[in-house]
């Protein structure tokens, strides 16, 4: 009877220490790598029961010709069997070529054995341990180039969506100019600072920063620039506008030349009130700082992108006692600006100001599409952090098919 | 006393720069977790893995990114790993050489077998794509015009897909934002960046996103890079001014508000005239 | 005229515009090979905008030493400079710093006066950051007080003196740097990346048109 009972109790406890033996990979299939560039296979597999570390798996290629001959099979990778699973981040849920779980690998072009595109290739695994080895069935793909990349479907979806939103926004605010936008601390002074100047019989100096005629800070600062000479022409005081760019220097004659002549002042325009000095950081900064010494300026505008010359520029023109207005989104710089400047446009107010002076409906109108934009970044910010949190605390892969549509996939 | 002259503000940064150059107090440097991420990965490489190291800055940020340079490349060739560099910065292209020149000697390393040093080409992002479709169309030749073609050290390397691991030492713009969009993110190659101490904090939202694995930032970063090596230098010697300085100026902040608050507090006061 | 000042640079900005947004997608090698064409032609362009560049220089210059504007003086030096370093460039040195170890003429020129006047422009920053955190971290208000004190513990945390002296500063530095300030960034970063995006767009559309020269979009 004893006997008996610890037959039965140690049967089951055996057969639970009884490694697994050598199995087939299951539902082994070979197929062409989808949204790739070509010349690679992938191999997909279901995982097998035991699974270790200490079991090899072979990946062996051969060529394939006419009427289904087979090449001379070659080994061309080899790695534990625990490993290479599809995980969940991999792949998102519309563009999977396996289910999560299952083993995916990928076969590129090597020198060892070259794919080419158009050919049919044969694929088999072999897994080993020790002197035991099983070996799949042969699979066949052909690697071929793909024309779209399935996996970024959502990028572009998202790109179609915003440009969509923005020519809304353009078109909306054609038809109704008079769109509210909040009213900006920094641009109140610009009234001020002109004044002052005035008062002082000082001149004026503006920045258009680093940037050249294709970047949107200085794309902001050309047009603010317009709506401060238009103000500068009447009063009669002296503008000066030194450059590092010839062609943001082209820009801002004909954008001060227009503003003369909408204030109904055109003789009293100069044309040398803007001037290139160099392209070159420092020798510009230097230049511009001996402007600001000799001539003391009553007031600095700072607009546009800047590096490292924003304190050496800012500091010397509060050293001469002028009230600074500085618009950046060139953020590392933030700090130097809000420190030494009176008003400092932070990010889009820059953006935001070109449009609130000149209510231009193509500018107002894509401040109002970036708005939408955001709004909608936020919300899918907030929808994601909960999914996400939900999908940990309720164990569950499901948030994905939300979460997956967020997420950048190459 | 609230409006000090500039020029006393000034004379105390002198003092507090160079008194400690001349006689440090040498302190223990704290390494971030950052910066100890681009060691262990480099630490962790394999020898003869490919390392491209871009510096991309000019004579004015040489305080702060030559130590990170030399720190990562001494390190980079104790590791023996194929080093390429190059610069997008044209003005920074004869400092890049000299710092390539001046450690590759230090540590007996031959340019062509150990390393090559690609020089400068226009173009920014298209270079950057040049080379990732063909390094040796982007660059027929190195910076001392010999033929990259053969050499040892770019054995089995045609384009950016066979880089181990980037790392560009940025002052500005083209740099880390630039190698990040035309490059790790078509080429999926790892990659870190190193930059002036005024830009680091701007690059935490590509740390922290996984964009870069690593990020050393100023002269505070080299001096903890060259702790992590085993080898001081000017990165680790600069920190004690740095400390000066910036107790000088907390001084002189607080200085500032004790006077700002006193003269708020006597203003408030009946019969005080401003 | 207009059609070679206005609608051809449009039609070529829309398409090539067009195409390399939709090239990001196609991971075919026709697809690659055009990006390949496309950044060469480009390397070459930024090759020509730095010709420009020079030349723009030295005219903008000449009219300055012509009409003896205030200032000319500096005008010549900065042509006499310019000048002497392209000379000394191309016929002693091809361009490089150092030949076979040796240091060349340009790169004596290059390392004994451009490194140290950049150097110099760079480090003056150090006492114009003193002087304006002297004249502005003052607590004047709430917010004032809190750039105020995060400033102090920042500066402190990342110098191994505070770190020695206030070894809490470290910690708090690095979570107001890895939390607070990526926040923040990200912000700042989401915002100024809708702008550029959608600056893109206006140009391919040819709603922005201020690149071809010109004051407003017409």
């Amino acid at each position: 009877m004893i006997q008996l009972l610890l037959l039965l109790l140690l049967t089951p406890g055996a057969a639970l220490a009884a490694p697994f033996s050598l199995s087939p990979p299951e539902q082994f299939r070979a197929l062409d790598t989808p949204n790739d560039a070509g010349k690679s296979i992938s191999l997909v597999w279901k995982p097998s029961p035991g699974e270790n570390k200490d079991w090899k798996v072979q990946v062996w290629m051969a060529e394939s010709g006419a009427g289904g001959a087979i090449g001379e099979f070659k080994k061309v990778m080899e790695f534990p069997s625990n490993t290479r699973y599809l995980k969940p981040g991999d792949f998102p849920w519309w563009a999977q070529p396996a289910a999560k779980g299952d083993h995916y690998v990928k076969v590129p072009f090597s020198a060892a054995f070259p794919l080419e595109d158009g050919k049919p290739y044969a694929a088999k695994l072999v897994i080993r341990e020790g002197d035991q080895e099983v070996a799949s069935p042969v699979s066949e793909a052909i690697p071929e180039p793909n024309w779209f990349n399935l996996a970024q479907a959502n990028n572009l979806m998202f790109v179609v969506a915003f440009t969509g939103v923005l020519l809304a926004s353009i078109r909306a605010a054609r038809r109704n100019p008079h769109v509210y936008l909040r009213r900006i601390a920094g641009l109140d002074a610009v009234e001020e600072a002109i004044g002052r100047s005035t008062e002082m019989g000082r001149p004026i100096l503006y920045l258009t920063g680093a940037g050249d005629m294709g970047e949107l800070p200085t794309i902001a600062a050309t047009v603010i620039l317009g709506e401060v000479a238009k103000r500068v022409a009447h009063y009669d005081t002296t503008l000066k506008v030194p450059h590092r760019d010839p062609i943001v220097m082209a820009v801002c004659q004909e954008v001060v030349k227009e503003a003369y002549v909408e204030a109904g002042r055109p003789d009293a325009y100069r044309e040398d009130s803007n001037f290139f000095i160099t392209s070159d950081q420092f020798s510009y900064t230097a230049a511009v700082d001996g402007i600001m010494l000799r001539e003391k300026p009553a007031a600095n505008f700072f607009m546009g992108s800047y590096f490292a010359e924003s304190l050496l520029l800012t500091e010397t023109g509060a050293s001469t006692g002028a009230i600074q207005i500085a618009g950046t989104d060139s953020d590392h710089q933030l700090p130097f600006f809000v420190t030494t400047c009176d008003y400092t446009l932070i990010g889009e107010e820059l953006y935001a100001a070109s449009a609130y002076l000149s209510r231009e409906p193509v500018l107002v109108g894509t401040l109002r599409g970036q708005d939408v934009g955001k709004a909608l970044i936020m919300a899918a910010l907030v929808l994601g952090t909960t999914l996400a949190t939900l999908g940990v605390l309720v164990q569950t892969d499901a948030v994905n098919y939300v979460l997956d549509l967020f997420k950048d996939f190459k | 006393m609230i409006s000090i002259d500039r020029r006393i503000i000034f004379l105390l940064i002198a003092l507090a720069t160079s008194l400690p150059l001349l006689h440090p107090f040498g302190l223990p440097i704290k390494v971030s977790p950052e910066v100890r991420a681009v060691y262990e990965y480099i630490e962790n490489l394999p020898e003869g893995s490919v390392f491209f190291l871009s510096l991309d800055f000019d004579p004015s940020s040489k305080p702060e990114l030559e130590p990170q340079a030399m720190a990562l490349l001494r390190h980079a060739f104790r590791k023996n790993l194929r080093v390429i560099g190059m610069t997008h910065w044209l003005t920074g292209t004869g400092l890049a050489d000299d710092i390539f020149s001046k450690v590759a000697k230090e540590m007996a390393k031959e340019s062509g077998k150990d390393y090559v040093f690609l020089g400068w080409s226009p173009g920014t992002g298209s270079l950057v794509i040049s080379m990732g479709q063909d390094l040796y169309k982007a660059f027929p030749s190195d910076h001392s015009k010999k033929p990259i073609e053969g050499m040892p050290v770019l054995a089995g390397v045609r384009n950016l897909r066979d880089v181990t691991y980037l790392i560009s030492l940025a002052a500005g713009n083209p740099g880390i934002e630039m190698w990040y969009v035309f490059g790790k993110d078509k080429y999926r190659f790892e990659m870190a960046g190193g930059s002036t101490g005024v830009m680091a904090p701007g690059l935490y939202p590509f740390l922290r996103s996984g964009q870069i694995n690593g990020l050393i930032g100023g002269l505070q970063g080299a001096a903890e890079y060259e702790t992590l090596i085993g080898q001081k230098g000017t990165a680790v010697a600069g920190m004690d001014a740095q400390s000066a300085d910036h107790f000088v100026i907390i001084a002189l902040v607080l200085l500032c508000n004790l006077f700002y608050f006193v003269l708020r507090g006597e203003k408030g006061r009946p019969g005080f005239n401003a | 005229m207009i059609v070679l000042k206005r609608q051809l640079p449009l039609a070529i900005t829309f398409i090539m515009g067009v195409t390399f947004a939709l090239q990001y997608y196609i991971p075919h090698p026709v697809s690659e090979e055009a990006i390949t064409h496309l950044s060469k032609w480009m390397q070459i362009i930024s090759g020509f905008a730095l010709a420009l560049g020079l030349a723009s220089l030295f005219q903008v210059h000449a009219v300055k030493i012509k009409r003896q504007v205030a200032g000319w003086g500096y005008s010549v030096i900065l042509y006499v400079a310019m000048l002497v370093t392209i000379t000394v460039g191309l016929f002693w040195g091809q361009g490089q710093t150092k030949v076979d170890g040796a240091q060349t003429a340009f790169g004596w020129i290059y390392d004994y006066t451009m490194v140290p006047l950049q150097a110099t422009m760079f480090s003056i920053l150090a006492f114009f950051i003193a002087s304006a955190a002297y004249r502005a971290f003052r607590a004047r208000s709430r917010e004032a007080a809190v750039l105020l004190v995060a400033a102090v513990i920042v500066m402190m945390g990342r110098v191994p003196l505070g770190q020695f002296l206030v070894p809490w500063s470290w910690d708090v530095a690095q979570w107001l740097l890895n939390v607070i300030n990526s926040a923040v960034r990200r912000a700042i970063l989401i915002g100024v990346s809708m702008g550029i995006v959608a600056l893109s767009v206006k140009i391919i559309l040819g709603y922005e048109r201020s690149y071809l020269g010109g004051g407003k979009d017409q």
